[in-house]
């Protein structure tokens, strides 16, 4: 269980435009262990979809991966070649997506498309091809299998469709999911039925989760740990209580407070005054600091690394590092 | 004076159906039941919710309630008069006092109209004000939804996309609305700015004492933002509650349904959540009787056959389900 499975070390990955090179992510860190849910939460444009594209390599220009290293399964991503990389995607990591009907394609059956990652990757034999897909397809909880997977990606509704592509994703028993907002467009009814499907998966496929989301309750549902991440950083590390109960960083703070909730009653939400900085000239020092209440003098000067608070929970924050504390006392 | 507790809006067995095309002479061969029999009132000042999922109608609902489309049968009557037996023009004025925001902000602006041209142009068509009246009114909405005048006359394309949403707003207040209508105004907008324009609707209802039909999916924002929640399932409205009692109390197995299937943050779903099987079913061909009955977990016999009445069980509290009778 404590094993590691995947570490990417001070990743960075720029678009360069027209404009100027946007950091999307700049110097981000985590790590999943083996059979670990890892949550990473964030605004749009904070650079979460990023990290997961980083880690399949399949980043586009004019994005670029410049810096750092993706271990997974004690081997360098980055140091591999094409080739490899197409071993290694929908066979030991897999993506599925936020609009599965644009996933899939709209001229195969569901079950054709589900066969190719199967005959690509796997050693199975041509006539159990289609056994394979149909115990696949029950398994996501598509009804009448042997005859749904003969249907076309339209004749799915979008919460089945999305049970197709956990099926594809799931077809090659990866090592690691990565599950880019999984249930973003779909009915809450419905998110219902994915969130529950994908933990009964766990269970049965002890496959680790990078889980990105925006929806603080949806990444609640499934994450071991959480990372909160700000205009290309991660702020914040921790598990479910520490994020929840005990949120260090102010950005984490405000955006659980900004949120309507079931449980709290409030009359007025807080709000974080600014918007979201661009990252093409992302600001000095903390990147959070002309939106913080609690900026002093070393904010605008200095990055906050992520440092280690208590048993796992790690925070990029002056107000938490002991060199900050002892020079610039807070207000 | 107008008393609170009278309806600003009171909608009667409304019915919207689309018809479904088909076959060699273009004939009607079905049709789409979007609305299908809606009663409830909204009262003045309130804020009452409309909650459902994709396709439940809330939409089709709104923009009937505002005339933008013509019912199919039924009435909605504004302060006592019955909207679809005035005149084109009689409607046109009255579309003074009811206002719409619209859910994406990048679609509902027009890209080639200034913030000065898109917030005054209500003001030209109904001829309220010109010149430099007309600016100073301008101005003066353009600041009370937190844009600064030195912004009117940039393009929709140099905002973000929770300023493009204040701009949505500022347009609704030039004409001095009494009923605005809300449809998912804030389910495009990211968290941090949600929250900003959520304060915002708040504020100005409190100024202004408008009344708000909000139209949303997002249970969580609902809650906060209503006074009373109406719920719709394929069509029809299944329950009607003051918003604490809904959250509490909900007698519909849907509405149950609906709130426990929230996730919500810092916790994970015990075993007492409910996951309904299958699907939304599709309004062209609803299920007879009770609509939600293959989907519920406490089906019987009768809902299959006999449509639920829509009854007052408490008081507020209306339902539409067989087992609460």
């Amino acid at each position: 269980m404590s094993e590691s499975l995947l570490r990417v070390n001070d990743l960075k990955t720029y678009f360069f435009t027209a404009e100027g090179v946007v950091k999307a992510v700049d110097n981000v860190n985590i790590e999943i262990k083996k059979e670990e849910v890892l949550g990473l939460v964030g605004e749009s444009g904070c650079g979460k979809s990023t990290v997961a594209l980083s880690v399949m390599r399949l980043v586009r220009d004019p994005g670029k991966i410049v810096g750092g290293e993706i271990w997974f399964n004690g081997e360098d991503l980055l140091k591999k070649g094409e080739g490899e990389m197409r071993k290694i995607r929908g066979a030991e990591i897999s993506i599925i997506f936020q609009n599965p009907m644009s996933s899939l394609n709209p001229v195969f059956t569901v079950g054709s498309q589900i066969a190719e990652a199967i005959k690509l990757h796997q050693n199975v034999e041509k006539d159990k091809i289609k056994g394979k897909v149909a115990e696949i397809l029950g398994k996501v909880g598509i009804p009448d299998p042997p005859k749904r997977m003969e249907d076309y990606p339209h004749e799915y509704s979008g919460g089945m469709a999305q049970r197709a592509m956990i099926a594809m994703a799931l077809s090659c028993n990866p090592k690691l999911l990565i599950a880019d907002e999984p249930t973003t467009n779909l009915d809450v009814t419905i998110q219902a039925q994915i969130l529950e499907l994908m933990k009964d998966l766990r269970k049965d496929f002890g496959a680790s989760i990078l889980l990105i989301g925006h929806d603080l309750g949806v990444i609640s549902e499934l994450s071991d740990k959480i990372a909160v991440m700000y205009a290309g950083k991660v702020v914040e590390y921790s598990d479910l209580t520490g994020i929840f109960q005990k949120p260090m960083h102010p950005y984490t703070q405000a955006l659980l407070e900004s949120i309507p909730r079931l449980d709290v009653e409030t009359d007025r939400l807080r709000i974080i005054p600014g918007r979201v900085p661009r990252l093409i000239n992302p600001p000095s020092g903390c990147r959070f600091h002309s939106r913080c209440e609690h900026t002093m003098k070393v904010c605008t000067e200095k990055e906050p690394l992520l440092t280690e608070v208590g048993q796992d929970h790690m925070v990029a924050c002056h107000l938490h590092t002991s060199d900050s504390k002892s020079s610039n006392r807070r207000r | 004076m107008i008393r609170m507790s009278e309806p600003i809006l009171e909608i009667v067995n409304l019915r919207k159906y689309f018809p479904i095309m088909g076959g060699v002479l273009l004939r009607q061969v079905s049709a789409i039941h979007a609305v299908d029999g809606v009663s409830f009132d909204i009262k003045h000042g309130e804020t009452l919710g409309l909650v459902g999922e994709s396709g439940c109608g809330k939409t089709t609902l709104s923009r009937v309630v505002l005339r933008l489309i013509e019912p199919t049968s039924g009435t909605v009557r504004y302060m006592g008069r019955d909207l679809f037996e005035l005149s084109e023009k009689e409607m046109r004025k009255l579309r003074l006092e009811m206002a719409m925001i619209f859910q994406d902000p990048y679609a509902s602006l027009n890209p080639r109209m200034t913030l000065a041209d898109i917030v005054g142009e209500p003001l030209t068509i109904h001829g309220l004000a010109r010149g430099e009246e007309r600016k100073k009114r301008i101005i003066e909405v353009v600041k009370k939804v937190g844009l600064a005048p030195f912004h009117m006359y940039r393009y929709p394309h140099e905002f973000s996309g929770g300023e493009k949403q204040r701009i949505g707003i500022a347009r609704t207040l030039t004409s001095n609305p009494k009923l605005l209508v809300a449809d998912e105004p804030v389910s495009s907008l990211d968290v941090s700015v949600r929250a900003q324009i959520l304060n915002l609707l708040k504020d100005l209802q409190e100024e202004f004492r408008f009344t708000y039909l909000y139209i949303s999916h997002d249970l969580s924002t609902v809650k906060h933002m209503c006074d009373r929640v109406a719920v719709m399932y394929v069509g029809k409205v299944v329950e009607l509650a003051p918003v604490k009692d809904l959250y509490i109390n909900p007698l519909h197995p849907y509405t149950e349904a609906l709130i426990s299937a929230i996730p919500v943050p810092g916790r994970r779903a015990g075993e007492n959540r409910i996951i309904l099987k299958g699907a939304v079913p599709t309004p062209i061909d609803p299920p007879p009787g009770c609509r939600f009955n293959p989907r519920c977990p406490y089906s019987e016999p009768i809902c299959a056959k006999e449509d639920p009445k829509f009854i007052e069980v408490r008081k507020g509290h209306f339902v539409a389900c067989h087992l609460r009778k």
